[in-house]
């Protein structure tokens, strides 16, 4: 199988890691090896956190700049960071208003890359529906729901439905659902 | 057969365990720190009998696994490549007098650097201690480079250094794993003096003994499959090849597969020193050039004899600061190859356009801070408030970032708030200038070594206030267990030592104990620290500022939890959240109005004592 690279970021604190496990648990319970690169250290304090996560038979861990097929970012800022991560086709999910995002100063390169950037408020959501704290997983929903890659809804949704304590699992399988119909409305 | 999306420290640490490890011992630094946590876990899944610590630093943690190791057990000590220069003398030593049972060091390099004061290549060091040194690719091959470490190092009677890079240690992959076993050698010191305890004569003897094992080494690292291997076909010539090893050479394989070039053969040395002179001579005679891609210096381009045909750092192909993240390494590769008239792996610009449009977007710089309601932010607030015109010799630890609220002039290495403290009063005392100095340090730090350096001071009789930041805990590195609490890491219970018993016992007569928290009050103890630093009769002034970690601690750090709001007397100069720094204050981009961020506020209540127009209240 081809590598699939998935760029994931956003800011300290937000749960770059536990949305990396998400997709790492779900890829190996489908049988995929999986190679990941996290930051750690000082780098972790605050400030841009980005996970790489690779699904298939790599032997390097870090997902050059032009080869990601995936940027799933937290944060709007993060998102440009990165995004010369995505390559050619690559796809962008993104945690921002869906009528603000993207800034017009990269709209002709997302063009000439054929890049179709999808924004969502995915912190906004979570925070309606009783659980700021899970935009990580709203964000996994609502990539989801495009289809793309070899990870499908219902796999990653069992995943956040094993993952989620006892007292979460309710509120974290009801956002999962309302941010996968959001996306779906989009496709 | 069990598997785990593990680090590739805890792939380490198994590989530790699989190879029988007894005595496991280190220091923690960014990025070895979670390798000792994992064998513990592993240790105590498999009732395993290994005696793992934290040691007080490097040299402590070397010289522990040292002495396990010429008593006949397998021991290891791993550490940052910055700690290895801490056990530098022991580690250089050791080579020469050789050990019995195995002994692995696990140097982590942080090319980047991501989290470290330097650059440097663990290798260089192997290289001068004349340590033996394997180079992982990726966590799969640390861990069997790992028990190949344990073998060569029993046979040679030798140390060997396994030098992972961060993009091992912190990488994560599927790792299986099957039951481990306990390693019952006992220990068995067998007393040689003329060896153990050997003097000068003797060394020389030991070094030219090293030197005939190192031609052994070399010998048998031409055929250490597969961590030594080339891609050469029998009998063929190539214009262009590559030479590499460690993280780069699974980046440089990787990229060769995607790409599918098969016209370029590849030597990767995976144990590069001892140099393996024949397999790298039949690799160079194949090719007309060669290109080295290493990590993080000039190892393997130095050892190749041939520099007229060698690409590399010396030759300006390969950038000689930074760490090769892969698009870097596809551009070397690019400029090499048509260099050499050869087609380029790829014709696109590996990003650089789009980086630079992202650079023209002023991205907000994310800059680490403190977290909310870290009681360090607040005793540097109280000490800037005091004595605003001092220098502030600091450390290395979460309250360098300190360096935001202006009260961190200098960071040098583990120790360096102490020692520099007494040099700039040395240098100012000479023109009898009594210079005002505040040094901080952590709690860790300072038993690491401050304890060396604040004796030498108070022998010395140098003048200046030490702050320690006591937060019961190394947090920088992920919050292991500091000594003053007495927990070691596998959870059994160890002896703490109060820093006030060994401030006092370095020969310090002026010694307080505060709350951060209570900023008024600190400001004082600051300022009466300061009158008895001047006096004549005075010396140096320790004062311990003591709050636990609010991460370490999260449930007790903040016993009364204040919630706190602005009113209307806020006049937006922004003070709590660009010169205070907390995190959980910012200035909202369409009201222009000071907020408080709820969902990352600690609650801690400190920055009621510190708004200049006193508008933040108890909501």
């Amino acid at each position: 199988m081809k590598t699939i690279n998935y760029v994931l970021t956003g800011l300290g604190g937000q749960g770059i890691l536990f949305m990396t496990k998400i997709l790492a648990t779900t890829a190996l319970n489908k049988g995929y090896n999986i190679l990941g690169a996290e930051t750690h250290g000082m780098a972790q304090r605050g400030g841009s956190v980005v996970s790489h996560l690779r699904i298939g038979d790599a032997r390097s861990s870090l997902i050059r700049a032009g080869a990601a097929d995936f940027l799933l970012s937290m944060d709007e800022s993060e998102a440009y960071r990165y995004l010369p991560y995505l390559k050619r086709d690559g796809k962008l999910f993104v945690n921002a208003p869906s009528n603000a995002f993207p800034d017009g100063r990269v709209d002709a390169w997302l063009k000439k890359m054929n890049i179709e950037p999808r924004a969502m408020e995915a912190s906004q959501k979570a925070m309606e529906l009783g659980s700021p704290r899970s935009t990580n997983l709203a964000m996994v929903a609502f990539y989801s729901a495009f289809g793309y890659g070899p990870l499908s809804k219902d796999d990653l949704r069992a995943t956040v439905d094993d993952m989620s304590p006892g007292p979460f699992k309710k509120t974290n399988l009801k956002i999962f659902d309302v941010c996968y119909d959001t996306g779906k409305s989009m496709v | 057969m069990k598997q785990e999306f593990l680090l590739g420290n805890g792939a380490m640490a198994l590989g530790i365990l699989e190879a029988g490890c007894q005595i496991m011992t280190s220091y923690p630094g960014t990025p070895s720190s979670e390798i000792l946590p994992e064998v513990v876990r592993f240790s105590k899944a498999f009732n395993l009998n290994t005696g793992i610590e934290w040691s007080v630093n490097e040299k402590v943690a070397f010289d522990n696994a040292f002495a396990a190791s010429i008593s006949g057990k397998r021991a290891c000590c791993c550490m940052k490549m910055v700690g290895l220069n801490v056990a530098a003398d022991s580690f250089m030593s050791a080579a020469y007098i050789g050990n019995i049972g195995g002994l692995v060091i696990i140097s982590c390099d942080d090319p980047g650097p991501h989290s470290s004061q330097t650059e440097q290549d663990s290798r260089l060091m192997a290289r001068l201690g004349k340590v033996p040194v394997l180079d992982p690719a990726n966590p799969e091959e640390a861990r069997e480079m790992i028990k190949t470490a344990f073998d060569l190092s029993e046979e040679f009677q030798v140390p060997v250094m396994v030098r992972p890079a961060i993009r091992v240690c912190h990488a994560r992959q599927n790792v299986k794993y099957d039951v481990l076993e306990n390693n019952e050698t006992k220990a068995d010191f067998k007393r040689e003096p003329t060896r153990w305890a050997s003097t000068p004569k003797f060394r020389f003897l030991q070094h030219k003994a090293l030197n005939e094992k190192h031609i052994k080494i070399s010998k048998k690292f031409n055929s250490l499959t597969p961590f030594n291997v080339h891609t050469l076909k029998k009998g063929e010539s190539y214009p262009f090849g590559i030479v590499t090893g460690g993280v780069p050479s699974s980046v440089v394989q990787d990229m060769f597969e995607e790409y599918e070039r098969k016209d370029i053969p590849i030597l990767k040395l995976g144990a590069p020193y001892p140099f393996p002179e024949e397999i790298a001579d039949e690799f160079m005679d194949a090719c007309d050039k060669v290109l080295v891609i290493e990590e993080t210096d000039t190892l393997i381009e130095y050892l190749l004899r041939d520099k007229r045909k060698t690409l590399g750092r010396l030759s300006g192909h390969v950038p000689m600061e930074g760490e090769l993240v892969p698009e870097k390494i596809e551009s070397v590769l690019n400029k090499s190859l048509s260099d050499c008239g050869l087609s380029p792996l790829s014709n696109h610009d590996c990003g650089q356009e789009a980086f630079s449009l992202v650079g023209g977007l002023e991205l907000p710089i994310r800059k680490p801070t403190l977290c909310s309601g870290c009681p360090h932010r607040a005793s540097f607030y109280s000490i800037r408030k005091a004595l605003p015109k001092a220098i502030f010799p600091s450390d290395i630890g979460c309250y360098t970032l300190g360096s935001n609220l202006g009260v961190v002039d200098t960071v040098l290495d583990m120790g360096a708030g102490i020692t520099m403290a007494s040099g700039f009063w040395n240098a100012y005392i000479q023109d009898d200038v009594k210079k005002p100095i505040v040094a901080t340090m952590g709690d860790s730090t300072f038993f690491h070594s401050g304890t060396t350096a604040l004796i030498n001071a108070v022998y010395n009789d140098s003048r200046f206030i030490l702050v320690i930041l006591d937060n019961h805990i190394t947090a920088m590195t992920g919050m292991q267990p500091s000594i003053t609490q007495g927990d070691r890491v596998d959870g059994k219970k160890g002896n703490a030592i109060a820093l006030e018993t060994i401030v006092k016992g370095c020969g310090i007569d002026y010694l307080k104990v505060i709350d951060p928290y209570d900023t008024k009050n600190m400001i004082q103890t600051v300022k009466d620290a300061a009158q008895y630093v001047n006096d004549p009769d005075g010396g140096i002034a320790v004062i311990i500022s003591r709050h636990p970690c609010v991460i370490g601690f999260k449930d007790t750090a903040i016993p009364e939890k204040i919630k706190v709001k602005i009113t209307d007397e806020c006049n937006e100069c922004g003070f709590c959240h660009l010169r205070f720094e907390c995190p959980s204050m910012y200035s909202d981009k369409e009201s222009g109005k000071t907020e408080i961020n709820e969902v990352l506020c600690a609650e801690c209540g400190v920055c009621l004592q510190i708004c200049p127009q006193n508008a933040i209240e108890k909501a």
